[in-house]
């Protein structure tokens, strides 16, 4: 894995001299994040310099906004990269004094940094200057306290008297009967949120005129649980509750990846084949959900699209469990390469597999013909949940969401982890930018999983016996060397996954962060749904496929 | 009403049971009985259809199996159905307008009912033919919607006011075509009494090889017929139509705040309403009770036909997706407005040009 970083480490270096030019009046100081260059700015200056780094410099993807408490100071970093190229990273460092820690918003900049920077205030508690709407977003409204910061207070009683709370309800329009609009309470239960989300719902007649998601039902702070395990075990059960649609072995690649590159710890081929091939199997079993809820969004029964989709889902899931032993958590990855190895008999599992992928195209071609040949079904999704290819850049869409809307951007090929390479596969992209694009995107995808496990399953079966070796030999404790940072990124069902790690020496994380593709596709919904009608309003969640679990984490 | 004196059930059992005797008392207990009867085998035939068949007839559509604890094919699901809906706690909202939020339900179920009174549904049972038979069964089949706009109203709910907003629209949007299509049958048959459209479709059309084909209205006139299915399939509420009840957009709609007894009556008048809407189009085009065999055993037929058009329901609901209101507003304004039209204008010059 950490082959191909070695190999770019040039490139970023020669592009390093480069933005220090660009931004020469205002660096202050440089960091050395293991995979980007770092950049220390003063907190009035973000917009300038990330308007430069965007229009200038070409860094058009806000990717992620951590944000931290030192003992001396708060810190936001603004993890950057391309489109055109995600190796191509930058990191802005802004760190502000802890007395009065505020600093110049990025939301002007990008569009995405509105609902990081509202998570930055609300879990650590810096505060940003011209931002939009800087409220809570996952605690509720009257929260005491920030809970990532170093002076929280656990113990501190958090009851609220009613009467200080906000009452959802409160807003409702019907005191003022002058008002033409209606206000409604979208969730968070409701058959279309897909989980315990919140839309308030600003509706005239049937169109939708404003719409707002509000989240954190399904918040449980993973990060701060992610800071409280080690390394080399404690962590790696987490990831499998983000996305939790039996996406769990993508969500542990995710801290895999991030957290091998930090301690440099080298994976076996074998193992990075049967981990290709784990997280392959994922992704269908996610997709298929997420066409089957679609159609459920769309046809408003469980109909047959439904089951049909449930019932291919749950092939996957059953060569899952003879994979990995479980059927939802996973908890099959390990620092440096996989728990055990393929289940005996061998024979027996690839027949499996080999079955599974070899019924894929049939399976696609009913769906084809139940979904997207049906011409209701396409009245109601082509040209509807319009999402241009700017706005999801600017939002940060990633993933399916992205991919739909002409953007050719995937984790696995740009920036190859794993065995994706050396295999023969393509990236899926539809530029009808609506919801028919999106659902096509994620059944194209299904079959070039189907694809990639093939290969796998044929370089597993000729794998010579004596090199199958699962696990490389890592420490039993992991100390990766103090101030040590890192961010990667890996291609999770929904989009981009990353996980951004800071070390500080223990065998405990002393930062981690996720970045949740959900949280980022999520906020996008509003663009494309406001004055939209009622259903075509859900029928645009639906097409984000989102998960609760990772948009609250 | 004119009662036609041929032979509606009432005075079959006025005769049979010697009330003849007793006047106008005597006429209106026989019909009290004959209504008794009708009703209670069409709530019998919903409450098959309702917790029991319908779920088996989707299962099949989707790969599952369904209900099968309890009884043979789990047919003993619906007494256990019954009870456990009746035996729920009837909530009533907060701020909810009563008594019209009462009534709803039962004027939803009731609509239903009282059109059977004019089908003529074979082996002799009718309760009554008016001269105006057709009027009659769209005119009651249509009170529904009220019913489903005071539900919406009167729920205090904003999603079940939205439901009776789209059933109000989707109602002047179908209603329309569906009885134009209706009249160009009347066209053909000069009557709007019902056994007269039925007696209309007997006659035979054509002989192919010694099989005689009927001269139903579907097969004299297809077109008409499938836009009637269609008309009569967004009467009833059905997918791709259900738009009033949406339940992955408004959660049900002007049913959201129902539950218990209250629930099963607007169940019950949504099934009737199949049936009713299966009634109709077997009386219209598919020759009634008519089919092969003895006379006597044309009840049978007249339940296959209207089964048959359940069936259709379930199968669109596992296959076709929702339309959105303001798409099903321009299929109803635009395209079957214009189709039914045409289609009336055609028949009359074909009955004209025959006749």
């Amino acid at each position: 894995m950490s082959l191909q970083e070695e190999s770019e480490t040039p490139e970023i270096e020669s592009g390093e001299t480069e933005l220090e030019a660009l931004l020469d009046d205002l660096i202050v100081d440089t960091d050395d994040h293991e995979n980007a260059p770092a950049f220390v700015i003063r907190p009035d200056t973000v917009q300038e310099t990330l308007g430069r780094l965007k229009n200038e410099a070409g860094y058009d993807h806000l990717s992620l906004v951590t944000a931290e408490e030192y003992p001396d100071r708060y810190e936001s970093i603004y993890h950057l990269k391309k489109f055109d190229d995600p190796t191509d990273e930058v990191s802005i460092v802004v760190p502000t004094d802890s007395e009065n820690p505020v600093s110049e918003s990025a939301e002007p900049v990008f569009r995405t940094a509105d609902w990081h920077e509202r998570e930055a205030y609300d879990l650590v508690g810096i505060e940003y200057d011209d931002h939009p709407d800087l409220r809570r977003i996952l605690l509720p409204e009257t929260w005491q306290g920030h809970p990532m910061g170093l002076d929280y207070d656990q113990d501190r009683p958090q009851m609220v008297p009613l009467r200080e709370n906000a009452n959802p309800l409160q807003d409702d329009h019907r005191s003022d009967a002058d008002s033409d609009t209606m206000f409604v309470n979208i969730g968070p239960h409701h058959p279309a949120t897909h989980g315990v989300l919140h839309l308030e719902t600003t509706l005239d007649g049937e169109q939708v005129v404003d719409v707002e998601p509000d989240i954190g039902y399904l918040h449980r702070n993973e990060e701060q649980m992610a800071q409280n395990g080690t390394y080399r075990h404690q962590i790696m059960p987490y990831p499998d509750r983000w996305d939790y649609i039996s996406a769990g072995l993508l969500n542990e690649w995710a801290y895999a990846r991030a957290a091998e590159d930090l301690a440099d710890i080298e994976v076996p081929e074998y193992a990075q084949i049967i981990r290709t091939m784990g997280a392959e199997l994922c992704r269908i079993a996610a997709h298929m959900l997420a066409v089957g809820t679609f159609a459920l969004d769309i046809y408003g029964d469980f109909t047959a699209i439904f089951m049909y989709a449930i019932r291919d889902r749950e092939k996957a899931q059953n060569i899952l469990e003879d994979l990995t032993g479980q059927r939802l958590m996973f908890n099959y990855f390990r620092l440096g390469g996989v728990v055990w190895d393929l289940p005996e008999p061998r024979e027996e599992f690839f027949e499996k597999v080999r079955t599974f992928v070899n019924e894929i195209p049939d399976a696609l071609e009913e769906y084809h013909d139940l979904i997207t040949s049906n011409e209701i079904l396409q009245m109601r999704t082509v040209g509807t949940g319009i999402l241009p290819e700017e706005v999801a850049k600017n939002y940060g869409a990633t993933g399916p969401v992205a991919r739909g809307s002409g953007i050719d951007y995937d984790i696995r090929r740009d920036d190859p982890y794993g065995y994706y390479d050396e295999l023969d596969w393509e990236v899926p992209v539809e530029d009808g930018c609506d919801n028919f694009s999106r659902l096509l995107v994620r059944m194209r995808e299904v079959e070039e999983s189907a694809k990639i496990i093939e290969q796998c399953v044929d370089l597993l079966e000729d794998w010579p016996e004596d090199e199958r070796n699962i696990q490389a030999n890592v420490p039993r404790t992991l100390r990766p060397d103090d101030d040590k940072e890192i961010y990667r990124t890996v291609e999770g069902a929904k989009g981009e996954l990353g996980v951004y790690i800071r070390a500080d020496g223990t065998e405990k994380p002393a930062r981690f962060k996720i970045r949740s593709p959900c949280f980022s596709n999520l906020q996008t919904l509003p663009e494309m749904s406001n004055g939209e009608y009622i259903p075509d309003m859900i029928a645009a969640l639906g097409s984000l496929d989102i998960v609760l679990g990772e948009v609250d984490r | 009403m004119i009662l036609q004196t041929e032979s509606p059930l009432p005075d079959v059992l006025a005769d049979l049971l010697g009330l003849s005797g007793f006047g106008v008392a005597g006429e209106f207990v026989a019909a009290l009985i004959a209504a008794f009867i009708v009703g209670n085998v069409m709530l019998a035939m919903t409450g098959v259809a309702g917790p029991w068949a319908k779920r088996k007839i989707t299962a099949k559509f989707t790969d599952r199996i369904a209900a099968d604890r309890i009884g043979p094919a789990g047919i003993g699901t619906i007494p256990a159905d019954a009870l456990r809906l009746l035996s729920k706690e009837l909530i009533v909202p907060e701020g909810a307008d009563r008594p019209a939020w009462d009534i709803a339900p039962l004027i939803v179920a009731g609509s239903a009912m009282l059109g059977f009174a004019v089908i003529p549904m074979g082996s002799g049972i009718q309760l009554a033919d008016p001269e105006v038979g057709l009027a009659y069964v769209f005119a009651v089949a249509s009170i529904a919607s009220l019913g489903m706009v005071m539900a919406g109203y009167a729920s205090n709910n904003k999603y079940s006011m939205l439901g009776a907003l789209r059933a109000v629209a989707q109602n002047l949007a179908y209603e329309i075509p569906l009885v134009v299509t209706g009249v160009s049958v009347v066209l053909f048959t000069g009557s709007l009494r019902m056994s007269e459209i039925v007696a209309a479709q007997q006659e035979t059309l054509i002989s192919v090889g010694g099989i005689a084909i009927p001269s139903w209205f579907a097969i004299v006139n297809p077109f008409a017929f499938v836009l009637f299915l269609t008309a009569n399939i967004a009467e009833v509420g059905r997918n791709p139509f259900d738009i009033p009840e949406a339940p992955t957009e408004i959660v049900a709609g002007f049913q959201t705040e129902y539950s218990s007894v209250y629930f099963v009556l607007l169940y019950l008048g949504e099934f009737l309403h199949i049936f009713l809407g299966g009634a109709i189009t077997a009386v219209l085009f598919l020759g009634g009770a008519a089919g092969p065999g003895p006379e006597s055993i044309g009840f049978l037929w007249f339940v296959v036909k209207i089964w048959a058009f359940f069936l259709l329901t379930q199968w669109l609901r596992s296959a076709a997706p929702r339309l959105r209101i303001d798409q099903l507003i321009e299929v109803g304004w635009k395209g079957m407005l214009e189709l039914s039209f045409l289609n009336l204008v055609l028949t009359a010059v074909i009955v004209g040009v025959v006749a």
